[in-house]
């Protein structure tokens, strides 16, 4: 598969609102993204503007606010596609198709159940939540983040164990929480099956407290990834950081301002797998 | 004379609310009660100009009518009492890079875009209700931009408070201030953040003249395609009217003239109404689908419903295409049955737009808006002749001549300009003897620390677009930045630096210079993170114009903004002023607030304001006078008077140029303009976002007292730190006064001048500047 045959449904309902940089950044590497709203996919529209989820090859929920996320973050857009597009969802997953949610796209995937999906493809029911922030406030501000993933993650192939990157994060709802009853054994699961992909560090590399974790997340996790690793969701949006020009502090280190950003790696490594496979 | 009004009125035979009112045979008092009891706001000369267009038709209007021409004549709507000075000063300034002076400004960005710009008020609403008036502020100002057929990238706002740090008296009927900013805050942070446009820029000031009088300014930027650059027009007789968006209902009754009045203890209760409803997640859908019908091509003009709703829209529409329009009301989707036509016609209800297209698109039309399950709907249709007729229920409302309807009262009301203060005037305060002490005491005023607390409520990454953020250096660790800069197009490195400059106390001192100050301190905001300034708005903030004084100051502030712009050549292709912003304790600080925008040729060599690297020299460029009226440190240390600092045009016009040539060949390495609290301050501002030290020798700026080279706020000056091995270049460079006043290093602000004036360890100022806020606010 050539980089430009790579289709990509940038899915969205209102108040999604990170699809633009999405679409960008699947686009800066010559993918072919395309902006698809929700009702294209279920056939709510006009005959011309009507979508087939299975004729794309990467699904990428953006963040936003869908639908104003005035119930939990993303239970709204998560309600209509399972009401309207399980199935589909359900077969993209199982085909072993990348599907990436950043911030409320993640919200989504959790609500859906497609993560952390511990059992399978898709559970009827959300194993895990996003809860409001320790601090009860909406945090807008840079994140540092360990990649964790031992080589599950289809999302991180490209990216060493061990790496610091900076991703934005800007949220009011991202701290994950499992019931209280079996997070122990949840948590340990999703280190068993390789699930945990990002954890919120300070600058040498601790798991430390606010601001560093800006939610108050469970063991600083700040994305994670289906058993099969085909299923990514995080809070940071990498998305943002795609040239190092995106950086907070690009005018201090004295890096190239047209070099890779540190989001950059997210993208190109479901690309790269998807030229290399075909 | 309750009675009497009463009488006025006469019921029509119809079932629906319409009223006839009998001006022919009102008296004068008469006249006025009415005006107060229907909520007009028109003074009695204004009703006479009134009863006279309706004598002169032989009839009396209808309520409808009436009710239009009173929020057309608002002071809000046309500006009668400050035209005067903007054609002075503002108006006739030309800029061959102007493309639109429509709702917005819209300005060449490059050859293939230009970018829209806009700043105004919400005052009144959000002192009634903060976090209601606060988001349909963002809503409004999002919609004056949208409809020049820009995206909106970026939104800015600056607010005014009463202290929060000291107890203060509240005129009866004022919320306190720290209410008012917690409101305020979550307004635009749920409004901004859901629409998904970036909060990139704006303020906080405090000052007790806000206690009564907060202000909301907002303002927004845009991205447009010059090819897809909309009118604000109908084109011709084949166009249909199309309202799009929110349902009307009676949020947001009266909005334009309330905001034209003193705010009393009563208005809470009176003009509660007056505040809209803001919906966010209709808004963004809405924003999608204008922009979607635009780039195809399918509309002629679109304009956004904000003060005045259907009233002022369907009008201006309308007579700025030379025709006129008739209007079908029943077709106006409402949030409730049983509003009055009146209120249907002058509802200021959020997230609507029209749109004027040929009736051949309206299918095509209607199914983007219905894949967005967004209301489009057709309500009327543009005529031949300058009139508006409306029908509801099949009879005739309305029936208006245009050219009468919009044609406003301007006024050329006595003015009173009082001698500004100066050095003559001056009491210089007892400082404390240590200079620690006042410098740590000015990091922790509110005005000057940090605004972190805010700021990171704020999606200002959205659209991954922001390249200077609003906090600069070290994560976690950072300092202000001067201005805000975005790359809004994907392929290409041009930017936008956007910044605000404002200095209420400057202008109560003097307001001149204050005016003058404002655009200098925008402009070098801008220069500071390597931006071209290119053009200017302003939200003029002002007391009651009908006293002599106030009006003074505004005269003055135009005069000394309008003048510094035009030896500048900046453009101001948009405004906004809002008077009358005045509570019984009193006026607020005449607040002349510019939002520049500069064009960063390549955002890669951006510079931000925190110190990089140790042995780097820093220089002082400008000129630096005692000049301390309206300083940070007389209101600090109880100073009275004093001349406030000037502006020497021609000087920030070669400080620019010279700034800007070392920063193309990456010279410098960090830049802050010296502003509030002086150089003392700057300096520890670069120190915090680098987390790093300097070595500061005054010496050379001797013989000018400490207390002068520290603390003085003269304009045009900034701090820079130069790469090491490049200060000849930098000096060959600079046509402007340099001082090398010494270099970044250590952990500690030690300042020098034949012996130690001041040393403090960077951590210190950080959690003295940092703090307040957080504490405060908890």
């Amino acid at each position: 598969m050539k980089s430009e045959d790579i289709k990509v449904c940038v899915l969205r309902i209102e108040g999604t609102n990170c699809e633009e940089e999405m679409f960008q950044a699947f686009r800066q590497l010559g993918a072919s993204p395309e902006k698809v709203h929700l009702k294209q996919l279920i056939g709510k529209c006009s005959v011309d503007m009507r979508r087939n989820l299975p004729d794309y090859d990467v699904l990428a929920l953006p963040g936003g606010f869908s639908a104003g996320d005035y119930v939990r973050a993303g239970a709204i857009f998560a309600a209509r596609m399972k009401s309207s597009l399980s199935k589909e969802l359900k077969a993209f997953v199982s085909k072993e198709k990348p599907v990436i949610g950043v911030c409320n796209g993640f919200q989504i995937l959790v609500e859906l159940g497609l993560l952390p999906a511990m059992d399978g493809i898709m559970s009827d029911h959300p194993q895990a939540a996003l809860y409001t922030n320790s601090s009860a406030r909406f945090e807008c501000t840079p994140t540092l983040l360990k990649h964790e993933n031992k080589g599950k993650c289809i999302f991180t192939n490209g990216m060493a164990k061990g790496k610091i990157v900076m991703f934005p994060c800007a949220h009011a709802e991202g701290k994950l929480m499992f019931e209280k009853s079996k997070e122990k054994k949840m948590l340990d699961k999703m280190e068993e099956n390789d699930q945990i992909v990002f954890r919120y560090v300070d600058p040498e590399g601790n798991y430390a407290g606010y601001p560093w974790c800006p939610n108050g997340s469970l063991s600083n996790i700040a994305g994670i990834c289906n058993p099969a690793g085909n299923v990514m969701g995080m809070m940071p949006h990498p998305e943002r950081v795609m040239y190092r020009y995106g950086h907070p502090d690009f005018t201090r280190t004295g890096e190239n301002p047209n070099s890779a950003g540190d989001g950059r790696a997210i993208f190109e490594s479901v690309v790269d797998r998807l030229v290399r496979k075909a | 004379m309750r009675m009497a009004i009463d009488r006025l009125l006469k019921k029509r035979d119809v079932p629906f609310h319409l009223f006839d009112v009998s001006l022919d045979k009102a008296s004068d008092p008469q006249l006025q009660e009415l005006s107060k009891d229907l909520g007009l706001n028109l003074s009695l000369d204004e009703m006479k100009r009134v009863r006279e267009h309706f004598r002169s038709l032989n009839r009396d209007p209808t309520d409808v009518e009436i009710q239009s021409l009173a929020q057309a004549w608002s002071e809000h709507c046309c500006y009668k009492s400050s035209k005067v000075f903007l054609r002075e000063h503002i108006f006739n300034i030309k800029h061959e890079d102007v493309l639109s002076k429509g709702d917005a400004g819209v300005m060449a960005f490059d050859d293939e875009y230009g970018y829209a710009l806009r700043i105004e008020s919400h005052n009144h609403p959000s002192a009634i209700e903060p976090y209601g008036g606060a988001a349909t502020g963002i809503g409004g100002i999002v919609r004056d931009v949208l409809c020049m057929g820009a995206q909106p990238i970026g939104l800015i706002d600056p607010l005014f408070f009463g202290p929060i740090d000291r107890p203060v008296e509240l005129p009866a009927g004022a919320k306190s201030p720290r209410y008012l900013m917690g409101g305020v805050v979550s307004g635009i942070r749920d409004y901004g953040n859901r629409i998904g446009i970036p909060t990139i820029a704006g303020g906080i000031w405090f000052d007790e003249s806000y206690a009564g009088n907060c202000l909301v300014n907002v303002g927004c930027i845009g991205i447009v395609k010059r090819s897809e650059l909309v009118t604000n027009a109908v084109k011709g007789t084949g166009d249909v009217l199309i309202l799009v968006g929110g349902r009307t209902g009676r949020d947001g009754i009266h909005g334009v003239t309330f905001a034209s009045a003193e705010l009393k203890a009563s208005s809470e209760d009176e003009s509660r109404g007056a505040v809209q409803l803001g919906d966010p997640i209709t808004k963004e859908p809405l924003i999608h689908a204008c922009l979607e019908v635009n780039s195809k091509g399918l509309i002629h003009g679109m304009k956004d419903l904000g003060g005045g709703g259907l009233s002022c829209v369907v009008g201006e529409m309308a007579l700025s295409g030379g025709c006129g329009a008739e209007v079908d009301m029943d077709k106006v989707p409402l949030k409730e049955s049983g509003l009055a036509p009146w209120e249907i016609w002058v509802s200021e209800s959020q997230e609507r737009m029209m749109l004027a297209a040929p009736r051949k698109n309206v299918k095509r039309i209607l199914e983007i808006f219905d894949l967005w399950d967004v209301n489009a709907t057709v309500i009327g249709k543009v005529v031949p002749g300058k009139k508006v007729k409306l029908l509801f229920d099949g009879v005739q409302v309305f029936d208006m001549d245009l050219e009468f309807l919009t044609a406003g009262p301007e006024y050329c009301r006595p003015s009173k300009v009082q001698s500004p203060q100066t050095k003559r005037t001056e009491v210089f305060p007892k400082l404390p003897m240590d200079f620690d002490k006042i410098l740590l005491k000015m990091l922790s005023d509110p005005n000057i620390a940090s605004k972190e607390w805010v700021v990171k409520q704020y999606d200002h990454e959205v659209r991954g677009s922001t390249i200077v953020k609003p906090l600069s250096g070290k994560i976690n660790l950072r300092g202000p930045s001067d201005a805000t800069v975005v790359k809004p197009l994907p392929d290409s490195y041009r930017g936008l630096a956007v910044a605000i400059g404002v200095n209420p106390w400057f202008t109560s001192h003097d307001p001149y210079r204050g005016g003058a100050t404002s655009v200098d301190e925008a402009c070098r905001n801008i220069v500071a993170v390597g931006g071209r300034p290119h053009a200017l708005t302003n939200c003029l903030n002002f007391g009651n114009p009908e006293k002599p004084e106030r009006l003074g100051e505004l005269k003055e502030a135009v005069a000394g903004m309008g003048e510094t712009a035009k030896i500048l050549n900046l453009a101001i292709p948009s405004g906004n002023v809002s008077l009358y912003n005045e509570a019984p304790t009193g006026s607020c600080l005449p607040t002349v607030t510019v939002m520049g925008l500069g064009i960063v040729e390549d955002i890669r060599k951006c510079v931000t304001t925190d110190l990089k690297r140790e042995g780097n020299a820093l220089y002082l460029v400008g000129r630096t006078k005692a000049e301390f009226g309206g300083s940070t440190l007389f209101r600090t240390f109880g100073g009275k008077g004093g001349e406030v600092p000037d502006v020497d045009a021609k000087l920030l016009q070669k400080s620019i140029t010279s700034l800007n040539a070392c920063m193309a060949s990456e010279m410098l390495r960090s830049c802050h303009d010296v502003s509030d609290g002086g150089l003392a301050v700057a300096l520890a501002e670069m120190c915090i976002g680098g987390d790093v030290g300097a070595e500061i020798d005054l010496s050379v700026m001797n013989p000018l007292p400490n207390t002068v080279s520290l603390f003085s706020e003269s304009n045009t000056r900034w701090v820079v730190e130069v790469e090491k091995g490049r200060e000849k270049e930098f000096l060959d460079r600079m046509a402007v006064p340099v001082t090398r006043i010494g270099q970044v290093g250590g952990n500690s602000l030690a300042i020098s001048n034949e012996g130690l004036v001041l040393e403090k360890p960077v951590d210190v100022l950080r959690e003295r500047w940092s703090k307040p806020l957080w504490e405060l606010l908890v």
